[in-house]
């Protein structure tokens, strides 16, 4: 129910504003076919046209000798209080100097702008366009005239003033705006002019507020400076649009080296930002752009995202990938993102790389090592220190006390554990529990070299290690 | 309370001192963040009695009169055995500065520091990794320019051989534009995984063999980046700078090759020219798409030791594994995953016919992640590993709630059963935990939040105790920036590890 009355209503508010607009338009054309047989010359209607100081519209009264509401109804008309709000630069009166040297037929004169080739003097209308233009010896289109042909009949958009933005608003599109890379060269060559100028054609339409709602180097560009600031130029939305090379999935990984070389097409719609949002490790590389301030554009917009190659798995499988490129990573991650799971942090209640309560579940995973521990974790620091203070920790020499039982004879039979899980074995006893049967001298003798062992090279690489057991009789030597 | 003040104060002296470089340099970025958490853990205390006092258990083992069981070493005239450890208590606090500097004055010139404060409040230092109370995890200058790169300081380097730290120089070319590049570096180095000298007694807990002095560093590698493929090659040596020893002498390489879209074909391996075997090694064809990432691959692991060890010398054996993962996303909302890995070691060459000892294994895990709206996260899944020395299986689940954009609440819970091989010890576990983030501010997070945890640890003996305990943990990270960065907190969620994803 009231949603019919509110309908209606709108209905009601929609009708009265119809016929109101019609109304206006019926008042305000005045028919001049109709008048055809009253009046033989436009000056005497419009001596404006042709003379200066005086009006362009007749006076109010010269309606009320006929409209007097006797003769013919009366009408409700006065003329103008100002010239009709437009940015050209043509005046009545100059033409009319200019229509005068050269012929005194003024009415033919007007209809040369004011009718269409062939019609009638009275068949009037507003300028035709393509008389204007031939006039001035254009021969294109209108919206497709050569950039100096604006300046014939236009001013520049910020001198005309009496313009509103809504005006601004319904100025036409020249073909060239749809042509293929408009947006992303074109614009700019045809914008530029001599040594810092700008296009007359461009600043027919637009101003500085214009080229500033994209570009965020607007303050280096000349041609960009040389327009002047104007809000009504903002009646035009500008947006920016990714080029054509953005659109290829790999340019996220390959936009650096164009970027070096050419920094400033990149500072055309990039600020520091748009480096930043994902370039996070690397900061300095966003020097290169412009900060955002007054006079510049916003910039386009990154939005950091996981790239593709990524995969879903990609925190758990991305070793090798970061060992072949590491300053890929270094692009988009901060450093101490990496150290944030690749070093210990002591009073992490994990959720960090490892799932919650990780110190608990771990022998398991220790044992047989699922990921490398020795590369985040000192074996020494972390794991024996900690089995130290568990009392697991061979702190007091082998002696047998039977940790390990489980298995009654583990530390006769022990070797083919130790070989497979060495790291684990370190964790708890030291070289010392190996050595009291391991050592060549003062053991007993029970030789630990297994499969792989390379006695030759190792005794080159690093000979004291070999006299830890053998002493200073070291076979070989 | 004295020690803990007076790091306190070389905590606040610290950041003093990074805060004012901060502020006048033109671009700028210090993260704080910290962490404290309390918690408990529960280990063993060897024991001994005579051996007159021994008693024959029920199954006919030696025993304590109070029935833990004990071995009995020959010739020894006490038996051993093991009772459950006191509760012990740990604070640890960890604050990490994390601050980069650059516009200072030469483009390209950026300085970094990455520094750690961690504290035990409970002053026992029972947790591992905070002693020493500073470290210095990074600390350098780098010029970079189009054609190479410099820097200077203490560095980490992430590269197929790991992680090396060192103090000194760095050196990176980048040849024109042939995508190929030579990087160098030299200087002292760190121990392994850490920012501690390896002479540092901290790294010592066990008296074992230590170097006197620090190693040099020093490596080389050449890089390849196409379109289509890149590749690295490394060549890594330590050397004692006492005896001129070699403590470790390693080449690797890698490799990631996409000859067509959406498929790619990783691989790498490092060779240890000291012991003349390769190291880790492997190689993954992976299919990705937006809805589905499929891995399947082989890999090696074999330990790295080095060689001021006696360890490389007892021939650790790798093992071989062939791997398959699948992430599927068939709406929008809903993520499955599945990972299985099976696995063989090489044979040892040992003769154990008192111990039967497993030789492979596997793993694997599937999950499930559904969003349900914007505000509504829900995650579960199912793991389970079979290997020498332990096994283990069980459920993972969180739930996470966005009343707001800044406001996170989650609750999770787990639960696991640990079986180890070589000891008595059937552990199980069940969690249940919550967790509230708090993002007021793109510069600021704010995160508390504690879990129950039941734990108990069964054997046939005395020996077995349950151990409950509660944690807390509290979280906060501040971001200080310039104007001239775009950097903001990431979601501290997002590296929450998926259950049953590994």
């Amino acid at each position: 129910m009231r949603l019919r009355s509110r309908s209606g209503l709108l209905l009601v508010i929609g009708a009265l504003a119809g016929g109101t607009a019609m109304a206006w338009v019926t008042r305000d054309r005045f028919d001049h076919w109709q008048h055809r047989e009253l009046f033989p010359s436009c000056v005497g209607c419009h001596a404006g046209a042709a003379e200066p100081n005086a009006s362009l519209w007749p006076a109010q009264t010269n309606c009320a000798d006929c409209h007097d509401g006797t003769i013919e109804e009366r009408v409700d008309w006065a003329p103008p209080a100002a010239p009709r709000a437009s940015n050209l630069k043509f005046t009545h009166q100059s033409h009319a100097e200019e229509v005068l040297r050269h012929s005194a037929d003024s009415a033919l004169r007007c209809s040369a702008c004011h009718t269409e080739p062939g019609a009638d003097r009275m068949q009037v209308r507003p300028a035709v366009v393509r008389s204007c233009l031939d006039c001035h010896g254009i021969r294109e289109a209108h919206l497709e005239a050569p950039d100096s042909a604006c300046v014939s009949c236009h001013v520049p958009l910020v001198q005309a003033v009496r313009l509103t933005r809504t005006d601004v608003s319904r100025f036409p599109a020249p073909a060239t705006h749809r042509a293929p890379g408009f947006y992303e060269e074109g614009h700019g060559d045809q914008a530029r002019v001599g040594d810092g100028g700008v296009a007359a054609s461009c600043a027919t339409c637009h101003a500085r507020d214009f080229c500033t709602e994209c570009h965020v180097d607007a303050p280096e560009v000349p041609a960009i400076q040389a327009l002047q600031p104007d809000a009504r130029s903002l009646a035009h939305r500008a947006e920016l649009r990714a080029p054509a090379s953005h659109e290829d999935p790999s340019f996220v990984f390959r936009h650096g080296e164009p970027a070096r070389r050419e920094a400033g097409r990149c500072a055309t719609c990039h600020t520091q930002e748009s480096c930043l949002g994902c370039h996070q490790a690397s900061p300095t590389v966003a020097l290169a752009m412009h900060t955002p301030a007054p006079g510049r554009g916003p910039g386009a917009r990154v939005e950091r995202k996981r790239p593709p190659s990524h995969g879903l798995d990609f925190s758990d499988q991305h070793a090798d990938v970061a060992s072949a490129r590491p300053q890929s990573c270094g692009a988009c991650h901060a450093r101490s993102q990496c150290l944030d799971c690749h070093r210990p942090n002591a009073a992490d209640q994990s959720p960090g790389y490892h799932p919650a309560g990780f110190l608990t579940t771990h022998p398991a995973a220790a044992y047989t090592r699922d990921q490398s521990c020795a590369d985040c974790h000192n074996q020494s620091q972390f794991c024996a220190n900690c089995h130290v203070s568990a009392g697991l920790g061979s702190t007091k020499g082998l002696r047998g006390v039977g940790y390990h039982d489980a298995k009654a004879e583990f530390l006769l039979n022990h070797g083919q554990a130790a070989r497979q899980n060495l790291e684990s074995c370190v964790s708890c006893h030291s070289e010392r529990d190996c050595l009291t049967c391991h050592s060549a001298v003062g053991g007993r003798r029970f030789n630990p070299h297994g499969p792989g062992f390379d006695p030759e090279t190792l005794r080159r690489k690093n000979p004291s290690m070999c006299t830890a057991c053998h002493g200073t009789t070291v076979p070989g030597d | 309370m004295r020690r803990f003040l007076r790091r306190g104060a070389w905590l606040t002296i610290a950041l003093a001192g990074l805060w004012p470089g901060a502020a006048e340099a033109q671009g700028y970025r210090l993260r704080l963040d910290s962490r404290v958490q309390r918690v408990t853990y529960r280990g063993l205390t060897m024991d001994s009695i005579p051996v007159d006092e021994v008693v024959t258990g029920p199954t006919g083992g030696p025993r304590t009169p109070d029935d833990f069981a004990v071995r009995c070493p020959a010739g020894r005239a006490h038996c051993f055995f093991f009772r459950a450890g006191p509760e012990l208590t740990g604070g640890p606090m960890v604050t990490t500065a994390d601050l980069t500097l650059w516009g200072v004055g030469v483009r390209g010139l950026s300085i970094r520091v990455n520094g750690r404060l961690g504290l035990d409040l409970d002053g026992d230092e029972t947790w591992p990794g905070t002693d020493p109370a500073m470290q210095l995890i990074e600390a350098y200058a780098e010029y970079a320019h189009r054609q190479f790169t410099v820097r200077g300081g203490r560095q980490l380097l992430f590269h197929r051989l790991g992680i090396t730290g060192f103090d000194g120089g760095r050196g990176i070319v980048r040849l024109g534009r042939s995508g190929l590049e030579v990087d160098g570096y030299a200087g002292l180095g760190l121990a392994r995984a850490t920012a501690l000298t390896p002479t540092s007694p901290v790294l010592d807990p066990l008296d074992e063999f230590q170097p006197q002095s620090r190693q040099i560093v020093a490596g080389a590698a050449v890089g390849y980046h196409g379109r289509t493929w890149d590749a690295r090659v490394d060549y890594q040596r330590e050397v004692d700078r006492d005896t001129r020893n070699f403590v470790s002498e390693r080449a690797a390489i890698a490799l990631d090759f996409r000859p067509i879209p959406r498929w790619s074909f990783t691989a790498g391996l490092d060779y240890d020219l000291a012991n003349t075997w390769v190291g880790n090694a492997d190689a993954a064809v992976k299919y990705t798409a937006p809805w589905i990432t499929v891995t399947g691959g082989l890999r090696q692991y074999r330990p790295h030791f080095d060689l001021w060890t006696i360890w490389g010398a007892f021939s650790p054996v790798p093992y071989h594994a062939a791997e398959a993962a699948a992430f599927v996303r068939p709406i929008r909302s809903l993520e499955l995953r599945g990972r299985l890995e099976r696995y063989t070691y090489s044979n040892t060459e040992t003769e154990t016919p008192l111990v039967d000892v497993d030789d492979d294994g596997w793993r694997l895990g599937a999950g499930a992640s559904y969003d349900l709206g914007r505000s509504w996260h829900f995650d579960a899944g199912y793991r389970e590993e079979y290997g020498p020395g332990a096994s283990s299986h069980g459920f993972d689940g969180l739930v996470t709630w966005l009343p707001t954009t800044i406001l996170s609440i989650t609750g999770y819970g787990s639960t696991l059963d640990r079986p180890l091989e070589f000891r008595f010890n059937e552990a199980s576990v069940d969690v249940l935990g919550v967790e509230a983030e708090w993002r007021p501010a793109d510069q600021l997070r704010l995160a508390i939040g504690g879990a129950r945890y039941w734990e108990s640890r069964d054997r046939p003996d005395a020996a077995a105790f349950d151990w409950d305990q509660t944690r807390l943990h509290a979280r906060v990270t501040l971001l200080l920036r310039s104007d001239t960065d775009g950097f903001r907190l990431p979601p501290a969620l997002r590296t929450r590890p998926r259950a049953g994803s590994r």
